[in-house]
């Protein structure tokens, strides 16, 4: 929309360089697969693709615009339409399960290869674009890109080691943890290691600072709130939830839950199996539970707070303008209102100014005990019905306190996706809702 | 318990010592009755105080020893011979002798620091003062002393209370004797030290408690004095929360007549500076001025007037306020706060922050809180 030739002629440079780069990265791979794995047939696909990321560089170099490589508009149009929290929520979640559910697949090392090249390549074709450059080339943003790719790779090896350990065991056979577990000396093996790692990171980071100039701003004022105004990128998940929850929840509660959550962790584990090796058929719940918590919970929703949220904290597409101006209806109702006057039909129970305390705690209560119902019940009435079905086993083995912690904790952590998807479907703002207390839920 | 102790460096070293210059031994191993594991450290004081040397019996530490550390040869032997005389405990009762004999000296260094027995106590690697005094007490007490060595110590009967006394008993007795020792046997080994040492200083308190009762009194000036100081000095720092000159825009001030608020309009030249909005709306059917607090009630950033959609949005999170406050959009849990304004006395309005008026509590219908127009 945005885009001019000025921009692509400057981005042009960079994106050659990118191109490049990929290529080498490729012919590289394919170098070794030929010499060291003798995979003649993935050497020669790669190289060939090598080939085409060149002529991809060199297209970005003709120095006319018009050839610079990029997503057709009709593309990122109908990305931007179908971007939205409640898609990019469903569709990361959808994501995560294909690649659980398929890891056999996925964590094959020439599929994990296709698919990276898959991501970078749409990078840059995205980065022809000027909204979406204008963002990921931030300098804030920089090191989050680099970050996502870091855990995506993180996450496939542990995937991979995982998936092996598990086809392994079902064979009968221990882990590879205990079968290679060769010895390191430390000098001057793990020393020198950690010193040329040491070298090269600084390196790295010199040239960084020189070519990345530090996001500086205006003096800080009181009154001016910089639009849009953001958290630090760890923190990105945290104003996510503060859409959704009051900060005494949001801010407070939920993130101290997180933490109690995690040094529970291992007075709650049960299993014994696992220990010491990756494993995930054998540990589905645990696994999943993390997972779910620190993927879907926490990186997706610090890469909707980076990327997706514009000005006003709005919703914007990959390729759409960050307009200050843009205008999203957000009228949401809070549970007293639909229960008592859409639903009812009557207006909320009120008291007069000058009633005694009780009365006005009474009124509050009956206002928002349809709010207090459902919380009671999903707190109150939920863990021991699980404990009779769904958990039945773990009830048996974990006994009733650390049954309880548990249990208490995942419905906590529940509460944030259901209170979301609440906010999508019904306009739900708050279940509970008690501004005279700054109480509200 | 008490038949564990393995020699330290230092007891062989002192029970060598010990058996050169005595030309062989001290009853050394005469500790209080009940002193099986002190025994070998005994030997050195013991010696230089106690002339009377028992060439009989050879520094005596050894038997305790397990295959201790054969450092020296010469006392191994010793030991061995020793624990071949003994075997029929005949050599215990004379042993007593010497020590008793050493006794003024041993006294006079105990009555002179009477704490210095204390820690040493503690510590199974014994000092030389801890034996001297536990050889005092043994020969206070007049009883047969300990167990010479291992191999007679299970035949003492007292032995199962050996090892409190072992640390305990040593100090109380240089005071008071056995029935002190006694006394303080079942109690558990740390505590009776402390008492021992009390009772021990107790001695001199005809003296020493007037000092010490001054000393107290110094403390107490001291500490008084120390507080009192604590007190004013955090009290000059209260005088700081209260500065003489206050850079800060005034929480009162005029924002000019009326006729600058025409009706529907939101006044934002004032935001930067004071951090309020006036605004001439229609509140629930009245025509109303007001001022309202430029912070958002969900986590406190400053939201932007919207001209074009008529509304208040937060950029932190999205809340959306109406004109008149009220919030619809967004986390924001409550309506905007507004500021006292009232009509000063030269017609024009005059906002004052000291005050604010919350619609959720009803605070609103407040006349301070808006002038009508």
């Amino acid at each position: 929309m945005h885009s001019n030739g000025l921009f692509l002629k400057d981005v042009a440079g960079f994106l050659g360089g990118y191109y490049t780069a990929l290529a080498v990265m490729n012919a590289v791979a394919a170098y070794i697969l030929w010499r060291r794995k003798h995979q003649t047939g993935w050497a020669i696909v790669w190289t060939a693709f090598a080939s085409a990321l060149m002529v991809l560089a060199s297209l970005a170099m003709s120095g006319s615009a018009a050839w610079v490589p990029a997503l057709p508009q009709a593309v990122r149009s109908l990305v931007n339409t179908l971007s939205g929290p409640v898609n990019y929520t469903a569709g990361t979640t959808a994501l995560l399960l294909i690649l659980f559910v398929f890891r056999k697949f996925f964590v094959q090392p020439m599929v994990a290869w296709t698919v990276l090249n898959g991501a970078l390549v749409l990078m840059g074709l995205s980065m022809a674009d000027e909204n979406f450059a204008s963002i990921v080339m931030k300098p804030d943003n920089v090191p989050i890109v680099g970050l996502v790719f870091l855990l995506a790779f993180f996450t496939w090896v542990a995937t991979k080691q995982a998936v092996v350990n598990d086809e392994r065991i079902a064979q009968g056979l221990p882990p590879m943890e205990k079968v290679n577990d060769e010895k390191v000396l430390v000098w001057p093996d793990l020393v020198y290691t950690e010193l040329i790692c040491m070298v090269g990171v600084t390196a790295f980071l010199l040239v960084w600072a020189i070519l990345l100039q530090a996001p500086l701003e205006e003096p800080a004022s009181s009154v001016k709130t910089p639009n849009p105004s953001k958290a630090p990128w760890y923190f990105l998940g945290l104003q996510e939830m503060l859409v959704y929850f009051d900060p005494w929840y949001a801010g407070v509660a939920l993130p101290s839950m997180v933490i109690f959550g995690l040094m529970a962790l291992p007075y709650l584990d049960f299993n014994k199996k696992g220990n010491g090796y990756y494993s995930i058929a054998e540990r589905k719940f645990s696994y999943l539970t993390f997972q779910f918590g620190f993927l879907e919970l926490w990186i997706t929703l610090i890469i909707l707070g980076t990327f997706l949220r514009g000005p006003n904290w709005n919703f914007f597409g990959p390729f759409e303008y960050w307009s200050p101006y843009k205008v999203e209806v957000l009228n949401n109702v809070d549970l007293p209102q639909m229960f008592w006057v859409n639903l009812l039909n009557r207006p909320l129970p009120r008291v007069a100014a000058d009633a005694p305390w009780y009365a006005h705690v009474g009124t509050i209560l009956l206002r928002e005990s349809p709010g207090l119902l459902i919380m009671a019940a999903y707190m109150l009435l939920l863990p021991p019905l699980l404990a009779v079905t769904a958990f039945r086993n773990y009830f048996a083995k974990m006994g009733f306190i650390r049954y309880m912690v548990m249990i208490n904790l995942m419905l906590l952590m529940l509460t944030l996706p259901l209170k979301m998807v609440l906010r999508w479907t019904l306009n739900l703002k708050y279940l509970i809702s008690i501004p005279e207390f700054s109480l509200n839920f | 318990m008490a038949e564990k102790k393995k020699m330290s460096v230092a007891e062989i070293l002192a029970a060598a010592r010990a058996a050169k210059a005595g030309g062989g031994a001290i009853p050394t191993d005469a500790p209080p009755p009940n002193e099986p594991a002190a025994l070998p450290p005994a030997a050195q004081p013991a010696s230089e105080a106690a002339e009377p040397p028992k060439p009989a019996k050879p520094a005596a530490p050894k038997p305790s020893a397990p295959g201790g550390r054969p450092s020296v040869a010469e006392i191994m032997a010793q030991a061995r011979a020793k624990k071949a005389a003994e075997s029929g405990n005949e050599a215990v009762a004379p042993a007593a002798q010497p020590v008793a004999e050493a006794k003024p000296a041993v006294a006079k260094a105990v009555a002179s620091k009477p704490t210095a027995a204390k820690p040493a106590a503690k510590t199974p690697a014994a000092s030389a003062q801890r034996d001297t005094a536990s050889i005092l007490a043994a020969a206070r007490s007049g009883t047969k002393p300990g167990p010479v060595s291992k191999a007679d110590a299970p035949v003492r009967p007292s032995l199962p209370k050996a090892p409190a006394l072992t640390k305990t008993a040593a100090p109380a007795a240089a005071k008071v004797a056995g029935a002190a020792a006694d006394k303080s046997a079942p109690s558990l080994p740390p505590k009776p030290v402390r008492t021992a040492a009390k009772k021990g200083t107790a001695d001199t308190e005809d003296r020493r408690g007037f000092l010490e009762m001054t000393l107290g009194s110094f403390m107490a000036l001291g500490f008084t004095a120390l507080s009192m100081t604590g007190g004013l000095w955090t009290l000059g720092l209260a005088r700081f929360m209260f500065p003489n000159v206050l850079a800060e825009p005034p929480s009162r001030f005029k924002v000019g007549f009326r006729e600058g608020f025409p009706a529907g309009k939101v006044e934002t030249k004032f935001v930067a500076q004071f951090g309020v909005w006036v605004v001439n709306s229609d509140v629930g059917g009245l025509q109303q001025i007001y001022a309202l607090k430029t912070v958002c009630t969900h986590l406190g950033c400053t939201p932007n007037w919207l001209e074009a959609e008529q509304k208040f949005k937060c950029p932190c999170h999205g809340s959306g306020f109406y004109k008149d406050g009220v919030n619809f959009e967004g986390p924001a849990p409550r309506p905007l706060e507004r500021y006292s304004i009232r009509l000063a006395d030269d017609g024009q309005l005059e906002v004052d922050k000291s005050r604010t008026f919350h619609e959720e509590l009803g605070q609103w219908a407040d006349p301070d809180s808006f002038i009508m127009v």
